[in-house]
């Protein structure tokens, strides 16, 4: 997708919000989007998600798209399970398909009991999932989020983390924002910082931060242990059984806490650091 | 488009907020409706009653999802056809409406002109009628589409101005909705049946461009 000259102002006569956006957006990449309160960032990924239209210029080769807004109101007459297979077939996805995909990433986030009660009895991070479940459940090839994270629990913060993870490995695209900086720390190709109406790419950022890789190997058959430090990026290693975790390096003391002390604790092969890549050519 | 149509048919069945519309058409027609009236007199009426009605209806269907909801179905399929599956969506409700309005005049009226002296025969009366019911659905589709979200976005200006342009289009000279009552009331005098073939096809050009403004506006003013 790309942006080439984009504004977008509220009202007729209003300021420009953002303006002169020139911007490429890859497939298969992570993008972090930052800047102060009120500078656009939300703006900036509304016009990404295709909710608003550009005011000026143009937004070409959109592919598939899902959103998660920072808030999901409950005001909606349905169920969480109603709610999200009729929008899994507005994604375009058949109504069996749909349904199926609901109830999974219902039970991915730990709220499958939730499927039959009503969106205005959830609570707020309950209702939080159901939005976030919404942007996943049709595996968009661009995806969206606002500060998505907020309000999710720790557990469910790291299903959002590795579904990210798994979309961008896919070769889908996921842009976000989030207040967090070490929200999936290192793992970002690019990041946009708006100020004053521009966007423009950190220098030096894109998997600039140190990062350390762990291959580990548990028991078999056993899931990783819970209390993982938030945004650690966690992928299957060549060896049959093990897996291999690569998290901020400030993080790596907690991720190998984590590993050991679990019961029955998990076997380290071995700690590598990661160089911080520059640009990042695809 | 059939996703989005029937989750927003959902969407307004389950709010309950097609009931107080629904309930004042009710009062109408239970006012101005009576068993062995004359046939297209009653038509007139319940076609007339449908601009206001349908103006509402459009009103609910646009303005019944939380923003945050809308947004995630218009990243889904854009913001466009979101808006058009709500427009649609009380265009359909209304015309389900219409079309029992219909049977229902149809089946109490005297099929006799306004006189009671002139035969009117049923069927191509209900034919006129139906057509006069449905001009009337087009029209009260394009009130509702230009008067609210997303040209007008304020509750005090979009309501006031549903009212009054439905009351326009209903009493302005030309406008296929006065056009095509006039044309059953009138013809009820001397028995003729009217068909507004004219009216029909003009309100359909007009709910068009109207719906289509709204559409393409959509995206660009939340």
């Amino acid at each position: 997708m790309r942006l080439r000259g984009v504004g977008r102002r509220y009202g007729l006569g209003g300021p420009w919000i953002l303006r002169d956006v020139d911007l490429d957006v890859p497939a298969g990449a992570l993008l972090r989007v930052e800047g102060a309160n009120g500078s656009g960032k939300s703006t900036l990924l509304r016009l990404l998600a295709g909710v608003d239209a550009p005011g000026a210029g143009s937004i070409t080769g959109r592919p598939r798209t899902a959103y998660v807004p920072e808030r999901f109101p409950p005001a909606l007459p349905f169920t969480a399970l109603e709610y999200l297979t009729g929008l899994g077939r507005v994604h375009g996805l058949g109504r069996a398909a749909a349904r199926s995909a609901a109830r999974e990433w219902l039970d991915r986030f730990g709220i499958g009991e939730h499927t039959r009660t009503r969106l205005s009895e959830l609570s707020k991070g309950t209702s939080q999932k159901v939005a976030v479940a919404q942007g996943l459940l049709s595996n968009p090839e661009l995806l969206v989020l606002d500060e998505a994270w907020t309000g999710l629990d720790p557990a469910s913060r790291t299903v959002l983390d590795d579904a990210v993870t798994a979309r961008v490995a896919a070769g889908a695209t996921v842009v976000f924002v989030d207040h967090d900086t070490r929200r999936l720390a290192g793992a970002p190709d690019a990041v946009f910082r708006v100020a004053q109406g521009r966007v423009s790419p950190v220098a030096g950022t894109g998997r600039t931060e140190p990062r350390v890789r762990v291959e580990a190997e548990g028991p078999s058959g056993a899931e990783l242990p819970a209390g993982l430090p938030e945004g650690t990026v966690r992928e299957p290693a060549a060896a049959p059984g093990a897996v291999r975790l690569t998290v901020a390096a400030a993080s790596s003391d907690a991720l190998l806490r984590a590993l050991l002390t679990a019961r029955p604790p998990w076997h380290i092969r071995a700690v590598t650091t990661v160089a911080p890549e520059g640009e990042r050519s695809r | 488009m059939t996703a989005l149509l029937s989750y927003q048919t959902a969407l307004l069945l389950r709010s309950h907020r097609w009931l107080p519309p629904l309930l004042l058409y009710a009062a109408f027609m239970f006012i101005g409706v009576r068993t062995g009236q004359p046939i297209l007199d009653s038509f007139g009426y319940a076609a007339a009653a449908l601009v206001p009605v349908t103006a509402w209806l459009v009103r609910v269907c646009v303005t019944n999802e939380p923003e945050a909801a809308r947004d995630c179905a218009a990243a889904a399929a854009g913001p466009w056809r979101v808006h058009l599956s709500a427009v649609l969506t009380g265009l359909l409700a209304s015309t389900v409406v219409g079309v029992a309005a219909t049977a229902v005049v149809a089946a109490i009226s005297e099929p006799r002109s306004s006189d009671h002296q002139v035969d009117v025969p049923v069927g191509e009366a209900t034919a006129a009628g139906l057509v006069a019911v449905l001009t009337c659905v087009l029209l009260g589709t394009a009130v509702g589409a230009l008067c609210n979200r997303p040209l007008l976005r304020s509750t005090a200006w979009a309501v006031p101005a549903t009212v009054l342009a439905a009351f326009l289009v209903l009493f302005a000279e030309g406008s296929p909705a006065e056009a095509a009552v006039t044309g059953m009331v009138t013809g009820s005098l001397d028995g003729t049946v009217n068909m507004g073939v004219l009216p029909l096809a003009a309100a359909a050009v007009s709910a068009a461009v109207a719906v289509g403004v709204a559409c393409a506006v959509s995206g660009r003013r939340g």
